[in-house]
């Protein structure tokens, strides 16, 4: 059929790709295919963790205008913020909340693309870079859980900073580069805000554009046992247009997001706890955030020595092995995608993995006392 | 005496030798009762360089005692000396002469017996003109207070045993009251006094108990004198005088009590007058809140229940049991009242509802309940329950306050409700899209 | 299927419904960001400078309770036309204390304890002094900061 005359829209179109060649990307969008199969389901969860991400950053800028990073006012702000501010508890509690689904889906993602062997040429610096999130998320997670400067919080810091001073030759070097000192201060807070607003989304910008940028180019995987086996490239799976089947799915899953975040702040608002004091003794029951239990649960379980080597050390080292093993599953894997034993061991491997951190979680929360 | 007093004794007649001895005698040998210390400013040698402490300081034992702790001592710092007190002449003797430093004439008296050391400080320490020289606003009342006491009482009639200026306050290491070492600084009397009183052995000669110090120990004087450093806390001396002390059976214990605790004190006061009653025979502070181990009030102190001190007097049917009961519902209930404001307003705090206005409202009803407690202490009911009411009035303000701070919480609730129904209408009109396009588009 | 006119309208109608509930949607988020990014009541919070009052509130040695935080603070306005403020809990057990014009001095009535216009204790039982703040009067406004 005849299209009518170019409207407004499409001469703005006009005038924007003279200049700026963007029509590449709406391109490059239209003609992306998303596989259709039974596992593609975890496609979302990339796209989720992403739009929680960017929850944080609004709401994070939003804290922004009213934070302030010192000891002696830092409590008091997230304190006028949830009181004085309109709808800032509601932009406090959603801030808090999604930083923990946001940590659960980037779990779940990792998790997810590892069973599902996406990681398998060509897409190792996709893992990579993703790993590398991982990680930044988890640093986000711990730097911005000391920022209210409650006691909880102020303790949990302290514990934590006093296992990375475990690692051998550099753990006292890194201690006090986290500190900024020998003890958590008013300086540690301030260190940590630097981290949480500045160094953690310059990294994590670059790692994001990265990752997705190498998403794009490579398209969708498909899994092993789906279509032909083997090449993640296989067209004979069937597909579905990324634009709009897709993004509307996807959107399904980032409104409901939403909601669900709405809710649990007016529901369950995130507790400011009491301030914290560095000369109060540590209450009972000190723990850090779910997401770091189970490595806390594992040092706590360790013995004090193994063959005559300090045990928290240990564990440390076992953790960063564990950290370096992420990195390095693509270049571990066959890359087949096959059933060889190697491809098998990984697979139980990963599983070991989930299983030892979903029981070392439970068990930090298993009431005190036999 | 000197040889030459001597000669010229000796070349007298016997009878004239005898009115000059006795005159000798009395001017010299005396008592030291009559012996005059100088009584210009301290001339003659510095007291370092006296000769009783050239030769005292190289004895031994309880020759050597004297000068052991005199750069501590206050009456050396302030440029007395062993002369001042004792006599004697401090120029000479030196070499090893004690006859010519123990020098009568000069007013020698050597070491005073217990019941002689009372006067023996008042030489000075009673005369005015000397001692405002050293300390114009200080006092000189303490040898005709300590005369009224049954420390001097017992002194005067010749007890060994009972207490002198010197068991306090040490003997040649003697510190000013104000220097935190000296033995009568507020925190050391109490260990002072139970030197003897504490002393079953001593105590049991007087039939005196010795438990007083072990229970001032349990009080809240002892806890904020002690753990607090509040030098203005009573001890011993506070409640029973310093040198003037007496025992329990003092005229009136409220008077006691009631020079820090004036409201109390004067609300039992009031109350004599109105009741006609004679109070100092029976209530006193100490009926319920002891004399010694004066513990932290509580509020099961007033009432009707087992740890009341009321139905210690009071039976039942009696106006003042049915008043007592009264007064520990009302302080139960604004107790309790307040601590519910307290827990909702916390509540809705952490939930991130404003509630600093509410709490500066509510101190208004702690200062009520504080009001309450003291207004007991008038046993005046209605006074009390007027106090009781206001403190429940702002009480039930704070719950309202609390309930407000609730409701703003369901407010929120009902925000999010709305906002959830346009996320469903959303998500369903996202479905209902999705299918459409493929349904469309054959997929 | 059903004919193409009802389907254009059923898509016209969902067309419709999804457009206005994403609007509802965005007003709804937007509505608490705009609310949440303009300033509120108070730029900050009030725990290290309150304004206690106006310039004409009090009369030379008259003095009144005002709100610092949660607390209560007391304003003096001394003989001289000058300003003292102090924090208002008693030290002894934290009732309100007020001020006595006829001492010139700051008086606590649950236990008679006095305080002088610096906020030392002089009298009875408070066993330290009332904390001092710093009062600056700013065109009609007085405010008290803690020091």
């Amino acid at each position: 059929m005849t299209s009518p005359a170019p409207g407004i829209g499409a001469r703005l179109f006009a005038w924007l790709e003279e200049r700026t060649g963007l029509s590449v990307l709406s391109d490059l969008a239209r003609k992306k295919r998303v596989p259709r199969h039974r596992h593609t389901i975890w496609y979302y969860l990339g796209g989720m963790t992403l739009f929680l991400f960017g929850i944080q950053v609004g709401t994070g800028i939003l804290l922004l205008l009213y934070y302030r990073p010192s000891a002696s006012e830092a409590f008091e702000s997230v304190q006028f913020i949830m009181t004085r501010v309109p709808f800032g508890w509601l932009i406090r509690s959603i801030h808090s909340w999604s930083a923990n689904l946001l940590v659960l889906t980037a779990f779940v993602h990792m998790f997810s693309v590892f069973f599902l062997k996406a990681y398998r040429k060509p897409r190792e610096l996709t893992w990579l870079s993703g790993a590398l999130l991982l990680f930044l998320m988890l640093g986000f997670g711990f730097s911005g859980y000391l920022l209210p400067w409650n006691e909880l919080a102020f303790f949990a810091t302290q514990v934590g900073t006093q296992v990375a001073g475990a690692v051998p030759v550099v753990g006292p070097f890194t201690l006090r580069l986290l500190r900024g000192g020998d003890l958590v201060t008013g300086g540690t807070l301030t260190r940590f805000y630097g981290f949480h607003v500045a160094v953690l989304p310059a990294l994590a910008t670059l790692l994001v554009g990265a990752h997705l940028i190498l998403v794009q180019k490579h398209g969708m995987s498909v899994p092993p046992g789906v279509g032909k086996g083997g090449d993640s490239h296989d067209e004979s799976v069937p597909s579905m247009p990324f634009l709009p089947n897709f993004l509307l799915r996807d959107l399904i899953g980032w409104v409901a997001a939403l909601g669900i975040l709405a809710a649990l702040a007016a529901l369950f608002p995130w507790e400011l706890g009491t301030k914290a004091d560095p000369f109060a003794p540590a209450p009972a029951g000190i723990r850090p955030e779910w997401y770091f239990a189970w490595m806390f649960q594992t040092l706590k379980l360790l013995p004090s020595h193994i063959l005559g080597l300090e045990g928290e050390m240990l564990g440390v080292l076992g953790f960063g092995a564990g950290g370096l093993l992420l990195l390095l599953v693509p270049f571990l894997d066959g890359g087949r995608g096959g059933t060889s034993g190697r491809d098998r061991l990984i697979v139980a491997c990963g599983w070991a993995v989930v299983a030892f951190m979903a029981a070392m979680t439970i068990l930090v929360y298993l009431p005190a006392g036999k | 005496m000197s040889v030459d007093a001597t000669r010229s004794i000796r070349r007298a007649g016997s009878g004239r030798r005898l009115i000059l001895a006795s005159l000798v005698s009395l001017l010299t040998v005396a008592p030291a009762r009559a012996a005059e210390p100088p009584r210009e400013a301290p001339a003659g040698p510095r007291p370092m360089e006296t000769s009783c402490v050239s030769c005292h300081s190289q004895m031994d034992d309880v020759l050597l005692e004297p000068t052991k702790h005199m750069q501590d001592d206050i009456h050396f710092l302030k440029g007395l000396s062993c002369h001042d007190c004792h006599g004697g002449n401090p120029a000479a003797g030196g070499d090893g002469d004690p006859e010519a430093a123990h020098d009568r004439k000069m007013g020698w008296t050597g070491k005073p017996s217990r019941t002689q050391i009372p006067a023996f400080c008042a030489k000075c320490h009673a005369d005015a003109a000397f001692m405002k020289r050293f300390n114009p606003h200080t006092r000189i009342d303490q040898y005709s207070e300590y005369r009224t006491s049954v420390h001097g009482k017992k002194n005067a009639e010749g007890d060994e045993r009972t207490a002198v200026c010197v068991d306090c306050h040490g003997v040649h290491g003697i510190r000013a009251v104000s220097d935190p070492r000296s033995s009568v600084y507020p925190t050391k009397v109490a260990e002072t006094c139970s030197a003897c009183h504490a002393d079953e052995k001593r105590m049991g000669h007087y039939f005196l108990p010795t438990t007083q110090h072990e229970e001032y120990r349990k009080s809240v004087h002892a806890h904020a004198l002690y753990d607090e450093g509040d030098t203005s806390a009573p001890t011993c001396n506070d409640c029973h005088g310093s040198h003037g002390a007496v025992p329990p059976g003092v005229g009136n214990v409220a008077n006691v009590c009631g020079s820090c605790h004036t409201r109390e004190a004067t609300m039992f006061r009031e109350t004599e007058a109105k009741l006609k009653l004679d109070l100092a025979a029976c209530i006193q502070c100490m009926v319920c809140h002891s004399n010694h181990a004066v513990l932290p009030p509580d509020d099961r102190m007033v009432g009707v229940g087992d740890a009341s001190t009321c139905t210690g007097c009071h039976a039942e049917e009696d106006k003042g049991y049915k008043a007592a009961a009264q007064m520990a519902d009302g302080i139960g209930a604004l107790v309790k009242r307040l601590g519910e404001a307290n827990e909702r307003l916390d509540r809705a705090e952490r939930a991130g509802v404003e509630v600093g206005p509410d709490r500066f409202d509510l101190q208004k009803g702690r200062d009520k309940l504080v009001e309450a407690r003291v207004l007991v202490h008038s046993f005046d009911l209605e006074k009390f329950l007027a106090a009781a009411k206001e403190g429940l009035e702002t009480a039930d303000a704070g719950v309202a306050a609390g309930d407000r701070a609730e409701a703003e919480l369901r407010t929120r609730r009902l925000g999010l409700w709305f906002s959830l129904l346009v996320i469903v209408a959303v998500l369903i009109g996202l479905a209902l899209k999705v299918r459409q396009i493929e349904r469309t588009s054959g997929t | 299927m059903s004919d193409p006119g009802s389907a254009q309208s059923r898509r016209g109608f969902l067309g419709w419904f999804l457009g206005t509930s994403v609007g509802a949607m965005c007003a709804s988020i937007l509505y608490p960001v705009a609310r949440y990014i303009s300033p509120p009541d108070v730029p900050e919070a009030q725990t290290s400078r309150v304004v206690a009052g106006r310039v004409g509130d009090l009369k030379p040695n008259e003095g009144k309770i005002f709100r610092f935080g949660s607390l209560p603070g007391l304003l003096i306005k001394t003989e001289d036309g000058g300003y003292r403020a102090v924090s208002a809990t008693c030290t002894h057990l934290n009732c309100t204390v007020q001020y006595r014009s006829d001492l010139k001095q700051i008086w606590c009535a649950c236990h008679n304890g006095f305080y002088d216009l610096t906020g030392k204790n002089v009298s009875g039982p408070p066993p330290r002094p009332l904390d001092e703040f710093k009062v600056n009067v700013a065109d009609d406004e007085i405010v008290v900061s803690k020091t």
